[in-house]
């Protein structure tokens, strides 16, 4: 191993450091505030390295991981995102008694599963990330012990994760069969060339796809969603929705990358169904639902329907857009998630509709900022939402995908009506004694009010300067990732 | 200090902001300070800007400044710009320093009104979204300042929400001109199809390379253009809103009413001056509905009883006079015209305004009368505005800036003896009912009782906009008078070459003489208002108690029966369709869709049971489905 692999390993050694600290801190001295603290250095420390770590780029470490800028950009993602959730969990956890500094462990690891995945080029290395990714999860999912709900979802996640990867594991079996390999550009090579037998070859990518659907959750894979994401704690369910998605539709798009951008006709035809199915399953549960955090668990699975769209549009928008499309969504779900955490005290969280009507007169920050989440989770524009939209119908349009794209529009359609009346409702004086304490925003802490809000200047801010030619950095990025295959 | 130009529109949007936000709980001393001084801070820097813009002018006469771009997506790619030439410096000037008086003067006119900080704060937007409409770069920047003053206009109109009336004023105004603004909208669509892209610039340069003068592209745009114009300027066919949108307090009528939003359609054509020059026939049009308009407002006036709504249709007959300059190719002329005419109407409603107040919200002329001695200066003042409005000769602003569309409509290419006449027949109405104005309001016996007296923050707009309005004039004189021509000078940095061709063929004694007739026909006027309306009113009295001179007052009074033609031919059969459709038969179309997704909701619920081991088996389901598919195919 020389210098060059320790440098591009950097992330990984530095957040593996990261959770030995936390540990030792922990077994010396139990203290909330300094094992968020040391979590939240890690995560900033790690993603303040990755520009360094872009020099050395492409840097394949050992034939299973290969550090190159795609993946540094999707790990600067999730670095991000996951600091976003650190700091959301210390509001979250710092009005709650018990054990809370595990939490905190858990989530190291499982953000550095995350970065394992982005730069997995082999079937090893895709299995360890994954489980890294969400092994810690299923802990994540139940850490609030004694709420029946928490640990009836941790359960649920633990049975069903346990089944998607042993589809996982049979899919790459049968893939180690057909070619003998476990590189992925080997095995889409000689998928296209036609030099494996087939039968295994497609069941193999068959039983992987359901792994990845799983994780995706979409539709017939989603089932656990909504349960998962309501018994969780808040901060865990940000996590799921974007941390754990974020690392996967990186592999995805990695693999779409390394098959050069095109998706046989045959699975085209498959996952447009797929994804039709996810968009409109996923707003029609959401719609008469009551559940704030059911709704968004809802939403996340037509909204995975629609990045499906980009892929499938193909071509050379296919990566702009997922990218845009996937960074848009993470940013709005932190902030949604931010937001139903920030209001969260001892008692409870705020779960129901009504928990937020005449949230405007209590907390204005707040529902102004929840407003502007939800509207950008609906698309309207000059949302960072609208313009993820707008490169899903450009891409499809450009490719006259016009399924997808009607299925698109319907679904958006749908989607705003699913959301506004989330943000009237905030504004509506209620009668009801709310569940909701009105002091509940100032308890959680600043830092998660701190960080929804750093969401919220993104959204508004932030976008205008994303697009490509006003962003040569990311613009860089993504070419030097498109072109480094 | 060019590149200072975004605070510009940023400052009094401030304003707004903090008004919108904060004026509740701030005392009307730091409203009106934040009220006027954001305008006021932007007029200074718009002064600032102006004169490095004259003494040192940037390359092309134009400076561009790029703010950022809002995104950009397969080649589509609208930029946030602001751009400064001579005429959206002329313009921003207007906005900024007639707006700052107004707001100036609103401190005292507005002080007992309890939605104080309300009043400022949309006051602050509308400045704001005029600074956009005209320093827009490009169409979409242009259209949001656009739509941003009406909807500014609507707020304002309906100030006093409480009375229905102004409600319904309110509603008019927005209406008709969203008559126009779609048109508006289908030519901005036109354009950016046909010419693909946004700048103005860019596409008058395109249009000339694409498409043939007189082509029906160019037709069909600039008639769409026109459209929109001839709605925001309260002109022929779509004049009807004005007069009722004197229902908003006056200082709003000053500034948006008179000075600046109305003259947005004449901006608009200035700005696409280009795309009119290729459609000789719309261009035409637009000198046609400039003649005619004025011709009919000034009718109108004369014989109308509120002294607002006389301002009113003489604001929209005074714009009648801008098209008629644009209509004959005389761009430069125009945009003179709408400089003193900002002048001199804000003055004229700000003086009326003072004599509103002072005698308790009474705006019939007939129920005021001797004001002259009563309040000096405003009489004062109202009387170089009315000399301005009336063109008296050599004197005020108002005849330099009318006299040189009369000149171009007479001699340029465009123009003809019959518009020339037309636009003289105008004149010789302004001066008679603005001359009626002053006699019955303002001389004669004392009949109403004066309540309070204007305080020096609305005495002091008065007369620094009677300044302007005497001596503005100056900086443009006619060719036979003297070499000054400092506007037009600056204004063919923008219109270049067009319209101003005609001088050539034009003789010096010609044009003395036609000068010589309409100061002639001016001075007429005063003087057949004297004997009319002060001297001897009994032989009016007599006319108009005729029938046919009953019936004549009447029309005229609504203002040639417009509303009462379009209530039958639009409004009454809409509402009866309404009436019919109550039950909206499309809503049920939205309907049906909404309680088709809710089943899809109920028919869906069951597979969310919490059932892990249904859970799995739609994971096995899945996978069976994924394994048939892809080995299968």
């Amino acid at each position: 191993m020389n210098s060059a692999d320790i440098i591009a390993l950097l992330p990984l050694i530095l957040l593996t450091l990261a959770t030995i600290a936390v540990m030792l801190a922990i077994s010396f001295k139990r203290s909330h505030g300094l094992a968020a603290g040391l979590t939240a250095l890690g995560f900033t420390a790690t993603f303040l390295l990755l520009p360094a770590i872009s020099r050395v780029a492409p840097h394949p470490v050992t034939p299973i991981y290969l550090v190159d800028t795609f993946g540094l950009f999707f790990s600067g993602l999730l670095l991000a995102a996951s600091l976003v959730v650190t700091l959301l969990a210390y509001g979250y956890y710092e009005t709650r008694s018990g054990f809370r500094e595990e939490f905190y462990l858990l989530l190291l690891m499982s953000a550095m599963g995350g970065l394992v995945l982005v730069g997995s080029t082999h079937l090893v290395s895709l299995f360890i990330g994954l489980e890294l990714l969400s092994v810690p999860l299923y802990t994540m999912v139940g850490f609030s012990r004694t709420a029946r709900r928490s640990l009836e979802a941790a359960l649920k996640y633990l049975v069903l994760a346990g089944v998607s990867s042993a589809f996982l594991l049979f899919g790459m079996a049968l893939l180690f069969a057909a070619t003998g390999s476990m590189d992925f550009s080997r095995i889409l090579e000689m998928g296209r060339s036609g030099d494996a037998s087939s039968t295994p070859l497609m069941a193999g990518l068959a039983l992987i796809g359901v792994a990845v659907g799983f994780k995706l959750a979409i539709v017939p894979f989603h089932l656990w969603t909504p349960d998962v994401y309501e018994g969780a704690p808040a901060p865990t369910t940000s996590f799921v929705a974007t941390v754990s998605k974020g690392a996967m539709t990186a592999v995805l798009l990695r693999l779409y990358l390394l098959a050069g951008g095109v998706i046989p006709d045959s699975t085209v035809t498959i996952f447009s169904i797929l994804a039709i199915l996810s968009m409109f399953t996923g707003n029609l549960l959401a719609l008469m639902q009551n559940n704030v955090k059911r709704v968004l668990a809802y939403s996340s699975i037509s909204h995975l329907g629609y990045l499906l769209v980009a892929f499938l549009a193909g071509g050379e928008y296919a990566v702009e857009a997922v990218t845009f499309y996937l960074t848009a969504y993470m940013v709005t779900s932190l902030g949604t998630f931010g937001i139903i955490a920030l209001l969260s005290d001892r008692e409870g969280e705020p779960e129901l509709l009504q928990d937020y009507s005449g949230l405007f007169w209590r907390n204005p920050v707040a529902a102004g900022l929840f407003s502007l989440f939800l509207l950008s989770l609906a698309g309207i524009p000059m949302t960072a939402g609208f313009i993820g939209k707008f490169y899903l119908f450009a891409a499809g349009v450009d490719h006259s995908a016009w399924l997808l794209i009607g299925s698109l529009v319907i679904n958006s359609a749908i989607g705003l009506f699913l959301l506004p009346p989330d943000c009237r409702f905030h504004v509506c004086r209620s009668r009801r004694k709310s569940h909701t304490n009105p002091s509940a925003g100032k308890r959680s802490g600043k830092p998660a009010r701190a960080d929804a809000r750093f969401c919220g200047y993104f959204l508004v801010w932030g976008l205008p300067r994303v697009p490509d030619s006003s962003d040569p950095q990311r613009d860089n990025r993504l070419n030097s990732a498109y072109h480094s295959f | 200090m060019l590149s200072l130009l975004w605070l510009v529109p940023t400052l009094p949007f401030l304003g707004f902001l903090i008004l919108l936000l904060f004026g509740d709980r701030m005392t009307k001393t730091l409203v009106g300070i934040i009220g006027a001084g954001s305008v006021g801070l932007s007029a200074l820097l718009t002064m600032v800007i102006g004169y490095q813009f004259l003494a040192s002018p940037p390359p092309d006469h134009a400076f561009t400044q790029v703010l950022w771009t809002w995104f950009e997506v397969g080649g589509f790619r609208p930029e946030i710009a602001f751009r400064l030439d001579a005429l959206s410096l002329v313009m921003a000037s207007v906005v900024t320093f007639v707006g700052f008086l107004i707001h100036l003067y609103s401190i005292g006119y507005m002080h007992e009104d309890s939605s104080f900080s309300r009043f400022f704060a949309e006051m602050n937007l509308f400045v704001c979204m005029m600074l956009v409409l005209v320093l827009g770069d490009n169409l979409l920047l242009l259209y949001v300042g656009w739509e941003g003053v009406g909807l500014c206009s609507y707020l304002l109109i309906g100030f006093w929400y409480q009375e229905p009336a102004n409600c319904t004023a309110a509603q008019k105004a927005f209406i008709v001109t969203r008559v126009g603004d779609t048109a508006m909208a289908i030519g901005f669509f036109l354009l950016v199809t046909q010419l693909g892209t946004l700048q103005v610039q860019d596409l008058m340069h395109k249009a000339g390379e694409m498409w043939e003068p007189g082509s029906g592209m160019a037709v069909a745009a600039t008639l769409l253009l026109l459209g929109g114009a001839v709605g925001k300027s309260g002109q022929l066919p779509l004049q009807t809103w004005l007069p009722d949108a004197m229902a908003g307090p006056t200082p709003v009528s000053a500034l948006i009413h008179a000075a600046t939003m109305v003259t947005a359609g004449v901006y608009l054509i200035a700005r696409t001056h280009a795309l009119f020059a290729l459609a000789p026939s719309v261009q035409f049009l637009v000198a046609v509905i400039g003649a005619l308009t004025l011709l009919l407002a000034g009718f109108s006036a004369l014989v109308q009883t509120d002294i607002k709504r006389i301002l009113a249709y003489s604001t929209i007959s005074q714009i009648g006079y801008m098209f008629l300059a644009l209509g004959v190719g005389a761009w430069s002329a125009g945009m003179f015209h709408f400089m003193t005419h900002a002048f001199f109407k804000a003055l004229l409603f700000l003086a009326a305004g003072a004599v509103i107040h002072a005698l308790h919200h009474e705006q019939n002329i007939f129920k005021m009368g001797g004001l002259a001695k009563q309040l000096p200066v405003v009489f004062w003042t109202f009387l170089i505005g009315a000399g301005c409005l009336a063109s008296i000769p050599l004197i005020t602003s108002g005849f330099y800036s009318k006299d040189a569309i009369l000149w171009y409509a007479f001699s340029s290419e465009g123009g003809s003896i019959w518009l020339w006449m037309a636009g003289l027949a105008g004149a010789f109405f302004t001066s008679i009912y603005t001359f009626r104005m002053v006699f019955i309001a303002f001389l004669g016996e004392p009949k109403g009782h004066i309540h309070h007296r204007p305080g020096p923050v609305m005495l002091v707009p008065l007369v620094v906009l009677a300044f302007l309005a005497l001596f503005s004039g100056f900086i443009e004189l006619p060719h036979n008078f003297a070499p000054v021509q400092m506007f037009s000078n600056l204004m063919d940095t923008v219109f270049h070459s067009h319209g101003h061709s005609h001088e050539e063929h034009s003789s010096a004694a010609l044009e003395g003489i036609l000068q010589l007739t309409a100061g002639i026909v001016s001075l007429i006027g005063v003087a057949a208002a004297y004997f009319l309306f002060l001297k001897d009113p009994s032989k009016v009295e007599k006319i108009s108690s005729t029938p046919a001179g009953s019936f004549l007052q009447g029309f005229l009074l609504r203002g040639w029966d417009f509303d009462r033609l379009y209530d039958t031919l639009f409004v009454n059969p809409l509402m009866a369709l309404a009436r019919i459709n109550k039950g909206d038969i499309v809503d049920s179309l939205y309907n049906g869709l909404a309680s088709l997704t809710q089943m899809g909701h109920y028919r869906l619920k069951w597979i969310q049971n919490g059932a892990v081991r249904w859970y799995a088996a739609g994971l096995a389901l899945g996978a069976v489905i994924l394994l048939g598919v892809f080995i299968f195919t």
